[in-house]
């Protein structure tokens, strides 16, 4: 079976870093593609390595991914826990493992780590990209669409959330949700990386988070931002609200024609004066070659090995993710200054 | 062919889903907050489940979870006559992922399960996980855990209860097959046979899945296969047309099609009305969440789908 329908026969080794569920989910859909397989996985854990190497035939697994240098890769993913992307991502460019890399959202733990990502990145004439799936959702590829057409106007504000009930009801001391990086990173990111994918650059104007005690609620924020051109948004996210058993990303856009309202499931468009229009995945052509975590998935990672293998860059470049970086560091550092 | 796989081919399932019973909807999460957890308590979903049965649903295909496992217990007494056999798929990866996520990662996950099979005094589960830890063999550890789902089921149900097939969660199938796991296939479908169940796995991908199971000399007339097949072609991978193809190649009748009102995106005329053209179907699954949508939805489908 043909899952890529590239003119181009060249296959991709691709390795990837950390076998948590993204790296399998990316591992699994690399391994699937025709212009890619995947060679090598690195994780640290021994008890995962001795599994991995027992249940996974012709694939290299490694304890460092300085071992990596060996197998002459084209592409490598990087889906550990976000604080460790900086010295990952670092000892790949530095140790001249492979120039080509995608790295789990978001680029790094803090501003100055991507940035200093970003400007080694620089250095290197290989493509990489940074795993903002949203961006390949069939609602909001086509709400991205509608807006440049002008569809509703010129967007004039916006409300978003990303609310998921990953951690409703679970104790508030647990520290295990500090591996994905926190609510902001974790969930909050997808959201601020569609909103400056939507409308371009944009500037923190408020932070409304709610203290409890004198004390922020590490697992809610509400912040506003706003741009030069008067738009002005405002965006909800916690991981602790019922009814959102999987996580869910949304929009409501006002412009001066009309009113734009899209999430992970559909997409609704009311024009001043007419009736409106929803659009769910089933009337936007969801399909992929092949289904693991969404079709979303597939088209992120086909991207990504097209890019590669046409040496251009991808729609979520570590330009893009930095950004989004730089507006999670001024939040979280207002969230510091009041704890 | 052996005594089951010609009664697997032989038999017409209309089975209950459970989607609704979770509080999932696929079309949107939104329609599913605006559906409310009426039918999320599991005395509900029995009550639904049963009043299906009246009307000619003769199954339930479920996801083994704390939930499912209630609404089994509130059923087996109440189904009179009722032929009832049960599609159990197997793990309930959204909890599995859930968990994880709570206790920080995949690591953090093992060590749960793993003090859950020890917990459910299971000699046969515990051996077998002690073997895999012992000797870092994955697939004693899988054994293991399969033993453990097995006994979760059987303590839920009564003797007169057919446990007819465990098929492996779509997440799980289809990360073994995108990543080669032949052993995984045959482990399952090898564990499963001894036990006079019929081995099943619910997947996204139909078409590779029945590609890769005849590459692998694998029998598809002795198991099951559920997978997406409806008018909108959603969620059917890589394209509907293929899908359709694929079916219709088949030798084998072994196809549960599941998602067949497209998340509730289709009319149920016009859901039913294709799955009647469809050739080599088995049967299959549909969630209910009102006695009005059980009564109809069940009636049509015996009206519509009779071999």
């Amino acid at each position: 079976m043909g899952v890529v329908s590239l003119l181009d026969k060249r296959i991709l080794k691709v390795a990837v870093v950390g076998s948590g569920k993204m790296g399998l989910l990316h591992a699994s859909i690399i391994n699937i593609m025709q212009n890619s397989n995947l060679v090598a996985i690195c994780d640290k854990s021994v008890l995962v390595r001795k599994f991995l190497k027992k249940g996974l035939k012709g694939i290299r697994i490694v304890d460092d991914v300085k071992k990596f240098s060996d197998f002459d890769l084209d592409a490598v993913y990087v889906t550990t826990p976000i604080p460790s992307h900086f010295s990952v991502v670092k000892a790949i460019y530095s140790g001249k493992i492979c120039q080509n890399i995608f790295v789990e959202k978001t680029l790094s733990a803090c501003y100055a780590e991507a940035k200093e990502l970003y400007d080694l990145s620089k250095s290197f004439p290989g493509i990489n990209m940074v795993g903002y799936v949203r961006r390949f959702s069939v609602t909001f590829r086509k709400a991205k669409d509608l807006l440049d057409k002008g569809a509703i106007g010129k967007p004039t504000s916006f409300e978003a959330y990303a609310f998921s009930s990953d951690l409703l009801g679970i104790d508030e001391t647990s520290k295990a949700p500090l591996n994905r990086g926190g609510v902001l990173k974790d969930l909050g990111s997808h959201a601020v990386d569609v909103a400056l994918w939507f409308f371009g650059d944009l500037n923190v104007s408020t932070d409304e988070t709610p203290l409890s005690d004198g004390v922020v609620l590490s697992d809610f924020l509400r912040f506003g931002v706003e741009n030069q051109n008067g738009l002005e948004g405002k965006f909800e996210i916690s991981w602790r609200v019922k009814n959102y058993r999987t996580p869910e990303i949304g929009f409501s856009i006002i412009g001066t024609k009309g009113k734009l309202r899209v999430n992970d499931d559909k997409i609704e468009l009311k024009l001043k004066g007419k009736s409106s229009l929803t659009m769910h995945r089933h009337d936007l052509h969801d399909n992929a070659q092949f289904w693991l975590g969404g079709p979303e998935y597939f088209r992120e990672d086909e991207h990504f090995v097209k890019s590669v293998l046409q040496n251009v860059g991808t729609e979520s470049d570590f330009l893009n993710a930095l950004k989004v970086d730089e507006i999670l560091d001024i939040l979280s550092q207002r969230d510091d200054e009041n704890v | 062919m052996t005594k089951m796989s010609k009664q697997l081919q032989k038999r017409q399932v209309l089975l209950v889903g459970d989607n609704p019973f979770h509080g999932i909807s696929h079309l949107s999460q939104e329609r599913n907050r605006v559906r409310g957890s009426e039918s999320t308590l599991p005395e509900r979903a029995a009550d639904l489940i049963i009043t299906s049965f009246k009307n000619g649903a003769n199954g339930f295909m479920f996801s083994v979870s704390e939930t499912t496992l209630s609404i089994l217990k509130g059923i087996c007494g109440r189904r009179q006559n009722h032929p009832l056999e049960l599609y159990a798929i197997l793990p309930y990866a959204y909890e599995y992922v859930r968990l994880a996520n709570q206790v920080g990662g995949i690591p953090g996950l093992a060590k749960m399960i793993i003090k859950r099979v020890v917990f459910s005094r299971n000699l046969r589960a515990f051996a077998k996980g002690l073997k895999g830890i012992a000797s870092t063999d994955p697939k004693s550890l899988i054994e293991s855990y399969l033993y453990y789902e097995l006994s979760r089921i059987n303590s839920s149900i009564d003797r007169s209860v057919s446990l007819r097939s465990v098929l492996l969660h779509q997440l799980v199938t289809d990360i073994a097959l995108a990543l080669d796991m032949e052993w995984l296939f045959k482990l399952h479908i090898d564990l499963m046979s001894k036990k006079a169940i019929i081995p099943g796995f619910n997947t996204g991908n139909y078409v590779y899945l029945v590609e890769k199971l005849r590459k692998w000399n694998i029998d598809l007339a002795k198991l099951v296969i559920a997978a997406p097949f409806n008018k909108a072609g959603f969620q059917m991978m890589p394209n509907k047309a293929e899908c359709e193809q694929t079916l219709k190649d088949a030798k084998e009748r072994n196809l549960i099609a599941i998602s067949v009102l497209g998340a509730g995106y289709l009319d149920p005329l016009e859901a039913f009305a294709y799955l009647s053209t469809l050739p080599n179907l088995k049967g299959v699954a549909v969630g209910v969440s009102k006695d009005a949508h059980a009564r109809q939805t069940f009636r049509l489908l015996a009206k519509k789908l009779t071999y």
